[in-house]
């Protein structure tokens, strides 16, 4: 058997695992471990492993090692695995690392080389949930730096749209590429994940970004200025980035108006619990989900601070200082009804589609106009062609 | 199709048109009414100017309230109860004559007598500026005609696939409808209904809306006589629809279905020296505004 003489196993990419041999050998960077125990139910003797994600850029595969060392194993670390057994897990292959898999460290420059050119090319549209190998050109048409936390630490995203001429997918970049509106790049070793129905591409410092120039690729205003669609078509096809609607404001869905949210996590606080941190002292906010109808379908308008505050022309003090007036948030939320229903607006920003239907969060609402002398003399035409 | 349903935007003359209803069967559907050019409703948005409100119903709690809707084409009865109570609000509060938007559920109605009346109940109902009711018209003319157009693409071309209809930007639901109305109304006047709009491509450039003129002859309506907006009921016809009500609503109660015999709320009106031609006048009129409803023969309840 070849586990049997392992240092005679060539090296395969992480992409190629599980096509041929079911002992293989690889080098690939932990993404995500973690460390467990399992309890055997017949002697009650404690097994340790760690479980988690190994990537080498061409693909992410998940791996669990079977006693591991005792010393921290950190994520980033670098490692070969010589005898490495394949397991097929709902369709996806996994790894194995048992007592006669050989684990030793490894440098960055014994990872695969990733030559982007060899990566098969993707266009916009064709990006689904879990797809990673892959070169992409596009355009970045937003790009904006943010600090979150993750765990213990805080770290800066950058998050933003890219498009090309068939579509547009929203991305999330762990790693400072110094990325910049309206730059055409090629992207490789990125992957893609979907939340809620909206497809992200997510690069870290295993992803290689480089410049290219800008022929094939559409002007970022071909995507950001689109003209509104009917939401029924939005609807049809499962929500998008950078989609414009524009109808009246039909309704307002609770919660609505002036809302508490957790200092940590920003969800929402009920009866002064979250649903994460338990019993927390809830932070003002206001927001607005607005229904949206164009005639054609609805959408809920998931309008946050400043968009409610625009829209209502009350700022979160003046929501606040009003509360200790009548005291019952109930009111408030009815008199936020009564400033929106009814206007009509164009809406741009992110569409996603659940059971619930399509939601869209806002980048911009805005009171949409109507030129009514233009409108009368295009039906007046209509009219007289009889057609 | 998401959950929600859809807010056609029609006029009030497309509403009057309208005759062929689906009812939902099971325990949660939608029921629609079809009109014959192209509008699948369950949901629908009006613009026009909304007149004075007045409460139908006795005891404050139960309250009921109907105000007639007018744009260039016709009239439509919008109600509000207790059940919507942010519409109900608007619907009473403001002054009467203002230009409005309404959104609501479409109810149809078929009296006694035949005549059938649609009406809407209100879900929100908005008093906005002259502008912006313009505007809402604009919108619903636009989309009137682009429903008129489907209808003649398709009658034109009956074998022509969905997807190549979906390609000139309508919506699945559209084409859907489209295609029943054309199969439920084959001989409805289109043509007629499309040259009928005038008066109302001329409010959307300005000129002021004029008090619903009587049809002009221009369209033919086929299955039903399309109904003028109700009279103003007089105080004494205010008062006897009360006792009526009061009558079925006592009688209601005492039921074991929940339900009040035609003949029971009668022989009451009787023994009080009502007659009962003078009791199915009154009850007559409680069916046409949508009030009640008798969903089983001789049995009424609240609509």
């Amino acid at each position: 058997m070849a586990a049997d003489r392992p240092e005679e196993l060539a090296e395969v990419p992480l992409r190629e695992v599980g096509r041929r041999s079911p002992v293989v050998h690889v080098v690939g960077r932990i993404v995500s471990a973690r460390r467990r125990e399992i309890v055997r139910p017949t002697d009650g003797s404690r097994r340790p492993l760690l479980s988690g994600l190994l990537s080498d850029g061409t693909a992410t595969v998940r791996f669990t090692w079977w006693d591991p060392p005792r010393e921290e194993i950190e994520r980033g670390t670098i490692l070969r695995a010589v005898g490495a057994e394949v397991r097929e897990y709902r369709g996806r292959p996994e790894l194995v690392f048992t007592w006669k898999t050989r684990i030793g460290p490894a440098g960055p420059a014994e990872l695969p080389r990733l030559d982007p050119e060899s990566l098969p090319p993707r266009t916009v549209r064709e990006l689904a949930d879990g797809d990673e190998g892959f070169r992409l050109e596009a355009r970045v048409l937003t790009v904006q730096a943010k600090s979150v936390s993750v765990g213990e630490e805080r770290r800066v995203v950058h998050e933003g749209l890219l498009a090309d001429d068939g579509g547009v997918v929203a991305f999330s970049s762990w790693n400072d590429f110094g990325l910049a509106a309206g730059e055409a790049v090629r992207i490789a070793g990125g992957y893609v994940r979907s939340f809620r129905g909206r497809r992200q591409l997510i690069l870290d410092d295993r992803s290689h970004v480089a410049r290219r120039d800008g022929a094939g690729l559409p002007e970022p205003a071909r995507w950001l200025r689109r003209p509104p669609r009917p939401i029924a078509e939005v609807e049809a096809e499962g929500g998008g980035e950078a989609t414009a609607v524009e109808g009246l404001v039909v309704g307002l869905l609770p919660p609505s108006g002036l809302v508490y949210r957790c200092p940590e996590c920003r969800r929402a606080v009920v009866g002064g619990l979250c649903r994460v941190h338990g019993a927390v002292s809830g932070v003002a906010d206001l927001r607005a989900r607005l229904v949206l109808d164009d005639g054609s379908g609805a959408a809920t308008v998931s309008a946050g601070r400043a968009a409610t505050e625009q829209l209502w022309g009350l700022t979160l003090a003046d929501a606040r200082a009003r509360l200790r007036e009548v005291a019952d948030p109930s009111v408030l939320e009815e008199q936020l009804a009564e400033s929106v229903v009814g206007r009509r607006l164009r809406v741009r920003g992110s569409a996603s589609c659940d059971d619930f239907g399509l939601t869209i969060t806002p980048e911009t609402i805005e009171p949409a106009e109507v030129d009514l002398e233009g409108a009368a003399e295009e039906l007046a035409a209509r009219l007289d062609g009889g057609r | 199709m998401g959950l929600r349903e859809p807010a056609w935007r029609v006029t009030t003359r497309e509403l009057e048109l309208s005759t062929v209803e689906e009812r939902g069967q099971g325990t949660r559907v939608a029921s629609y009414l079809l009109s014959p050019f192209g509008a699948r409703m369950n949901r629908v948005a009006l613009s026009g100017t909304l007149g004075a409100p007045q409460a139908i119903g006795r005891d404050e709690p139960s309250s009921f309230w109907r105000a007639s809707l007018v744009d260039p084409l016709g009239a439509v009865a919008v109600t509000a109860g207790s059940f919507q109570p942010r519409a109900m609000v608007e619907l009473r509060a403001a002054p009467a004559d203002r230009p409005a938007i309404v959104v609501g559920k479409v109810h149809r109605f078929v009296g006694r007598d035949g005549f059938a009346s649609v009406s809407v109940r209100a879900e929100a109902v908005r008093s906005v500026a002259e502008a912006d009711e313009r505007a809402t018209l604009a919108e619903t003319l636009r989309q009137t005609l682009d429903r008129l157009d489907l209808i003649e693409r398709i009658e034109h071309e009956p074998s022509v696939a969905d997807a190549a209809l979906r390609l000139g930007g309508y919506p699945d639901g559209w084409i859907a409808a489209a295609r029943e109305a054309l199969r439920r109304y084959p001989d409805a006047d289109r043509r007629g209904y499309r040259a009928g709009l005038r008066p109302a491509v001329a409010h959307v450039a300005g000129v002021r809306l004029a008090p619903p003129a009587p049809p002009d002859g221009a369209v033919r309506v086929t299955v039903d006589r399309p109904k003028p907006p109700p009279p103003e009921p007089t105080a004494h016809e205010r008062e006897a629809e009360a006792e009526f009500l009061g009558l079925v609503d006592a009688a209601a109660e005492g039921s074991e279905d929940g339900y009040a015999d035609v003949r029971e709320v009668l022989r009451r009106l009787a023994d009080r020296g009502v007659g009962p031609e003078q009791a199915e006048a009154v009850l007559g009129r409680l069916e046409e505004g949508g009030v009640l409803e008798e969903p089983i023969v001789g049995k009424l309840r609240r609509a």
